[in-house]
């Protein structure tokens, strides 16, 4: 019997108003971008869901209507059960979100933005307090803990953003762009760390351009070209023999080039 | 040459082709004066717009009624001629700040021919009062023009009258309330205003412009919670730096005019409650205009720009209190946010017998504003394009 899914994007679309520079940018004389068209895929726990796509396929912005940042125009999203669109506090409740636009203020140390974090989500004191030091540990912050966040490593500075989403020990894990400017150590404790999770029974979503994260990491894949979810699946059901995923993802990008010619 | 035009280009570009900033310093600041204008030439009219004028005369004569028939307004000028016997009853009423002046001519007035004992004019005023100072200072013009012309029947010694003036006892405490009343709420709202302009800003576009404010939107605290968390911590911040200006010029103000008997222990205890309760719920909707202000704003150097538009307008509602002789008495003008506070406060220096009615007003409306920019700002935190707009 198949596991009940902890996500499910249900046939979200997400369009933004363009400026008149962007609409020469895109050549084009619609007012409108549709960012994400149609877009549905589920995610279980125990996976490591990969959302892989070229810049502006619309990774991001799925990901950010999973996290209630925005909310889709159309479809709905259900994490554990909730809704984005009637249960927005309840989604952010169960998830941890982490991007590279949401950052910390510099003026703290990671000890008091951990301790804000941790209160915001309701975390109990002694919980807190026990996790924040396993995971200070784990990532060689505890030596920085006192060190204002402007005066830390772009790499520590990363870290400390990771864990300080990870404060309330949520169920459900949406990281965009994981490795994206990592230097390759911390990315390497970064994988590791979510494939930990995988094994703990979390559910991950991860977006990115990378294909060899994708091969090393994910469980499975959504491939995703303009805004449209052109293929998802288990690599080994998607790639035929003797095939890669790289030269799998640029058939598709031609199909989808055809398509729209 | 070239590199200057490219350059000048680039300046020139940043500027009109971001469409917010020409609106705000290009658009807003000439809109801005046409309202400041427009409120000034208001508030000049109110000012000049006379309430009635109350003057009683004994022995009253056709050369002087002449004189101030022409330079006062007939609609409002009630001049009650009165016996002998009721001057008494008029200086009382004076006192007690129920009439404005009586003016009291000596018998047989016209009848003076140039001898030894000359006719007088007895003017009595209340210099407690602001409209009987005015009005006294008026009629006491009148009263030399009308010297002047029967002058001319004369020879030698030309003043034809003494001229004497009597008034209420002046109660020192009164007089000193109109001083303070004049300068301290304009200096208070200014520096309530700048104090919240300092920190405001940084607290919702800074975070908006670092990018901080998606991390905190992205926990379960509801965006309300937010926002009245950030208003009430910028509130306290903001008055606690204008509580620091407040005692500065308390205590620097007998100095500063040069009067030495200037004493703030006039106020009790509970005009200065008072004061705490105006500044308390002023704080509340200066937060939370620069709050909104701040949310609209795309970076901090955006929300600087628009929150010192707003700052001129704090400025010259707050210098009505300079100008005006007391507080306003008409209740509709004490739900103007901003002018409500500096016009209670007014009040409250002054000793207005009404104040605990504006009190009660300013505070109620300002509570009232509160909650609207606490809800219109919850709004915000819930609009995507507002928080994410780059």
């Amino acid at each position: 019997m198949k596991m009940e899914a902890a996500i499910r994007v249900m046939d979200i679309s997400k369009t933004f108003n363009l400026s008149r520079k962007q609409q020469k940018i895109e050549q084009t004389k619609s007012k409108i971008k549709v960012a994400v068209d149609g877009l549905s895929f589920d995610a279980y726990p125990n996976e490591i869901y990969g959302l892989l796509g070229p810049n502006g396929a619309g990774k991001t912005t799925t990901l950010r209507c999973i996290s209630t940042l925005i909310k889709p125009d159309k479809g709905d999203i259900m994490v554990q059960g909730k809704s984005v669109m009637r249960d927005s506090d309840g989604v952010r409740q169960a998830i941890g979100f982490l991007t590279s636009d949401m950052k910390l203020e510099e003026f703290f140390t990671p000890n008091y933005l951990f301790d804000y974090f941790s209160k915001l989500h309701g975390v109990i004191d002694s919980v807190a307090s026990k996790r924040k030091q396993a995971l200070f540990q784990k990532f060689g912050i505890d030596r920085f803990q006192e060190v204002k966040v402007g005066e830390l490593s772009s790499g520590m500075r990363q870290k400390t953003q990771l864990v300080i989403s990870l404060v309330h020990d949520p169920d459900v894990i949406i990281f965009d762009e994981p490795t994206n400017g990592l230097d390759v150590l911390t990315a390497k404790v970064v994988t590791d760390y979510l494939i930990e999770l995988k094994n703990a029974g979390k559910t991950i979503i991860v977006s990115t351009h990378i294909f060899s994260l994708v091969e090393k990491i994910c469980d499975r894949v959504g491939i995703i070209l303009n805004g449209k979810l052109k293929a998802t699946g288990c690599l080994e059901e998607l790639i035929e023999k003797g095939d890669t995923l790289e030269e799998y993802f640029f058939r598709l990008a031609r199909e989808e080039a055809g398509d729209n010619q | 040459m070239k590199n200057i035009w490219t350059i000048f280009k680039k300046e020139w570009d940043r500027v009109i082709h971001d469409r917010r900033l020409v609106i705000s310093v290009m658009l807003l600041p000439g809109l801005m004066i046409f309202l400041i204008y427009s409120f000034m030439g208001g508030a000049i009219e109110s000012f000049t717009t006379e309430d009635a004028v109350n003057v009683a005369i004994l022995n009253n004569t056709t050369g002087f009624e002449a004189i101030y028939e022409v330079a006062e307004n007939p609609e409002i000028i009630q001049i009650q001629p009165i016996t002998d016997t009721e001057t008494a009853s008029y200086r009382e009423l004076v006192d007690q700040e129920e009439w404005h002046l009586v003016i009291e001519f000596s018998p047989d007035f016209d009848l003076y021919s140039g001898g030894v004992n000359k006719p007088s004019v007895t003017l009595y005023y209340n210099p407690n009062d602001p409209d009987s100072s005015s009005i006294f200072a008026r009629f006491q013009g009148y009263l030399i023009t009308y010297q002047n012309s029967l002058a001319y029947e004369l020879y030698g010694d030309t003043r034809y009258f003494i001229l004497e003036t009597t008034f209420t006892p002046v109660d020192p405490n009164q007089m000193m309330g109109l001083i303070f009343s004049s300068l301290l709420p304009m200096l208070t709202i200014m520096f309530l205003f700048s104090g919240a302009m300092s920190i405001g800003p940084e607290s919702i576009a800074g975070e908006k412009e670092r990018g901080t404010i998606a991390t905190l939107l992205v926990t379960p605290v509801k965006r309300s919670h937010i926002a009245i968390g950030k208003v009430l911590s910028l509130s306290v911040l903001s008055l606690m730096s204008s509580l620091s200006s407040f005692i500065g010029i308390i205590v620097s103000l007998p100095k500063m005019l040069a009067y030495e008997n200037l004493d703030v222990s006039i106020y009790g205890v509970g005009d200065y409650l008072m004061l705490l309760l105006v500044l308390f719920s002023t704080v509340f909707v200066i937060v939370g205009i620069i709050s909104i202000l701040s949310a609209y704003a795309k970076n901090l150097k955006e929300a600087g720009t628009l929150i010192t538009l707003i700052y001129l307008v704090v400025i010259i509602v707050s210098i009505t209190s300079f100008f005006s002789q007391g507080a306003q008495n008409n209740s509709l003008l004490y739900l103007i946010p901003i002018y409500n506070s500096v016009q209670t406060m007014t009040a409250i220096l002054s000793f207005d017998p009404a104040v605990v009615t504006y009190l009660l007003i300013t505070f109620a409306s300002n509570l009232l504003y509160t909650i609207i920019f606490i809800f219109i700002l919850n709004q915000m935190f819930e609009s995507e394009r507002i928080m994410f707009a780059k």
